[in-house]
């Protein structure tokens, strides 16, 4: 099985503060891999590292094999990153924005299959020829995937994707993800969402104050912890930590 | 398309919205109005205003001569006076005798905004003083004939209120040289002028830079260049707070949209989004610094038509003072380099800007750095500045093009090369911090969290 990410003890420091302590694990390909922890216990600071924003301050996180310090530009063409709360450009329309970042990729006729892509995955009807500005938050967020896995990423970072959306939308965008990674693309994503995490993801890692306490199946961190949720398991970790 | 070309693309099309366009118009349009207005109250000023004359008795002075009369005087003097809408048949639509009781009513009926009150006693003043004239007697006094001024004030603003005073001074002086020759005998017409001002002091001499030019005094000159130059400054300023405004407010709004991320993710290198927010930013400022000259300089021309005393008809070309084709190369690659380096120091400091409003306020040092040159180069200049405010205007990259014109016309290559050289490296080291911030994690997370910022707040100290 081919390893799409590995992190060997990675060390992040804010000032004198150390805000992830040696995180190592792999992932593989076409897994859906969860990244679980409460507020501030550092998993946003790791997917900004993987996805080339932040410097690593010690230990080496390798894409597919390339050094995402090193070799940044090879990572950026490889990965699809979509932050937290992310936006758009609020005056553009929802096909010009898809426009705009296909103009990265590719172009011609393929810049043009790319966008139809995008227009199909984001599902927005005619509302994708209206300005950005008048979309709902979850016509926002369709939007935002549709352009992360358009470009047919081989690693797709998602940063709690579906926080703030209501229950149809949520469930849209779970399947979206699924779906995508159906077609061998490799998902690390982010959540406070237990139940959403059991339910999608192949693998997941507990973070707990920059430490990463646990990683396995949802169905073997629940056995190992005789629990029967990953809430709970996540809860007992902790707490044992 | 490249990469740069979508950024470049992507950042004009934010940037010149509808709003920006229109208020970048409206700016135009409020300035060419303002031109026209001052334009318009000048035209104004520059011909005769209607005037009174109360004359109270037959005040027609007589004398074996002939005779004189302030009335038919100031007649002829309208008639001839070159305001081409005066006729001998209609001069008595502009100057009118009126009766001395109630002079605002009439002031107010027939649009006079001046009136000469010649006093009861004028003739007789004048000719008594005529008839009791002693050669042998220097002790003896004389009596004048006294004509009295009434106006009425209105708020017409620094030209309008002026106006009719100063006009009403220059056409007393007039009736008084007249009145002297016809006491003298136009005879004596020639002597008189003779008297009044025995010595010629109309040829001038002035050096500029080394040549003798007759006929112009240094001050003419400097009026005439300041007439000329007085808005390089003003435009430069304009554009650098523009351009500035744009870079600034462009990051802020990466942040504030949240965009800024997935900017930072996309395959292309930092250096592309940089040059890419530069070029844009450059573009727009450019074109909005064009239209803001446009208005410009309908406003200055309508300053310049106002400057009465004619410093508009001296071409400073005849005096060597002329900028050629390579000045004005000269001149276009130092407001260039000035942008650049302008840029420069605006994606800077919009790598810290946390959102938009923070970012807006990012803009005051740059138009503090902007604005101290404009007025030193407007007061001062160059070359009239003291060794440190020398050190203060060359030390600050914006004011180069501004000083540019005058050094130029001086022929002070040294100035205005060193000052290409300075702007040069500033704008390259200023977008190398740029890049290298881009690469940084400060875009990302601010300075609160840089170590250095920590250390220098003394929040380091307290953690150990």
């Amino acid at each position: 099985m081919t390893d799409a990410l590995v992190l060997s003890d990675v060390r992040k420091t804010y000032g004198q503060r150390e805000a992830v302590h040696g995180v190592s694990l792999t992932v593989h390909e076409g897994e859906i891999f969860g990244l679980i922890g409460h507020n501030g216990a550092g998993k946003t600071t790791i997917l900004r590292m993987i996805s080339t924003i932040l410097k690593i301050t010690s230990g080496r996180i390798e894409v597919y094999g390339h050094d995402v310090t090193k070799d940044s530009d090879s990572v950026r063409r490889l990965i699809s990153y979509l932050p937290e709360d992310a936006g758009a450009y609020k005056d553009m329309t929802g096909r010009r924005y898809l426009t705009f970042i296909a103009d990265f990729f590719v172009s011609g006729k393929e810049r043009d299959e790319m966008v139809d892509r995008g227009i199909a995955l984001a599902d927005l009807g005619d509302k994708i020829d209206y300005r950005i500005d008048t979309y709902s938050k979850g016509m926002m967020r369709r939007l935002l995937i549709a352009r992360a896995i358009m470009t047919r990423p081989k690693l797709a970072i998602l940063d709690e994707v579906t926080s703030g959306l209501d229950v149809i939308n949520a469930y849209e965008i779970r399947e979206v993800i699924r779906e995508i990674a159906k077609s061998g693309v490799t998902v690390v994503m982010s959540s406070h969402n237990m139940f959403e995490v059991d339910m999608l993801c192949d693998r997941v890692g507990m973070i707990d104050q920059g430490n990463l306490i646990e990683v396995g199946s949802p169905e073997e961190l629940k056995k190992k912890y005789s629990k029967d949720t990953l809430e709970e398991v996540f809860v007992t970790a902790v707490k044992g930590a | 398309m490249s990469h740069l070309s979508n950024i470049v693309k992507k950042e004009v099309k934010e940037l010149l919205t509808p709003g920006s366009i229109a208020s970048v118009l409206l700016m135009v349009i409020l300035f060419a109005c303002l031109g026209g207005l001052i334009g318009d109250e000048v035209s104004k000023s520059t011909v005769m205003p209607t005037i009174g004359v109360i004359n109270s008795d037959e005040q027609t002075i007589v004398t074996e001569d002939g005779e004189w009369d302030a009335y038919e005087f100031l007649k002829a003097f309208y008639i001839n006076s070159g305001d081409k809408r005066i006729t001998p048949e209609n001069v008595g639509n502009f100057v009118m005798k009126m009766d001395k009781e109630d002079i605002l009513k009439q002031m107010e009926s027939t649009g006079a905004s001046v009136v000469l009150y010649i006093s009861d006693d004028f003739k007789s003043n004048i000719e008594s003083s005529i008839a009791a004239h002693d050669y042998d007697d220097p002790a003896k006094t004389y009596k004048s004939g006294e004509i009295a001024q009434y106006y009425i004030y209105t708020p017409t603003g620094m030209i309008g209120g002026t106006v009719s005073s100063s006009v009403t001074g220059y056409i007393i002086t007039y009736m008084n040289a007249s009145l002297s020759k016809f006491i003298v005998g136009n005879d004596e017409a020639a002597y008189i002028d003779f008297v009044k001002s025995p010595i010629e002091g109309s040829k001038t001499y002035t050096f500029i830079n080394g040549e003798s030019y007759e006929g112009v005094t240094p001050s003419e000159i400097s009026n005439a260049l300041t007439g000329q130059t007085m808005f390089i400054p003003i435009i430069i300023m304009i554009i650098i707070m523009m351009v500035g405004s744009i870079v600034i407010s462009s990051m802020g709004s990466e942040k504030e949209n949240k965009t800024l991320e997935t900017l930072l993710t996309l395959p292309i290198r930092r250096a592309t989004i940089v040059t890419g927010k530069i070029i844009a930013a450059a573009v727009v400022g450019l074109v909005f610094g064009v239209a803001y000259m446009i208005g410009m300089l309908f406003y200055i021309g309508s300053l310049s038509f106002m400057a009465i005393g004619g410093t508009s008809g001296i071409d400073v070309g005849n005096f060597g003072l002329a900028l050629g084709l390579g000045d004005y190369l000269l001149l276009m690659l130092s407001m260039f380099l000035s942008i650049a380096c302008a840029l420069g120091i605006c994606m800077i400091l919009g790598a810290f800007a946390k959102n938009y409003k923070s970012a807006q306020t990012m803009t005051m040092p740059l138009s503090i750095l902007a604005i101290i040159p404009m007025f030193i180069t407007m007061f001062s200049g160059w070359y009239g500045s003291s060794d440190l405010i020398r050190g203060i205007l060359f030390a600050i990259p914006f004011s180069h093009p501004m000083m540019a014109t005058e050094a130029l016309m001086n022929g002070d290559l040294t100035l205005v090369v060193s000052g290409l050289v300075y702007m040069a490296v500033f704008a390259v080291v200023s977008i190398l911090i740029t890049v290298r911030l881009y690469n940084s994690d400060i875009l990302i997370t601010g300075l609160s969290q840089n170590k250095y910022v920590e250390m220098l707040s003394g929040r380091n100290k307290r953690k150990r």
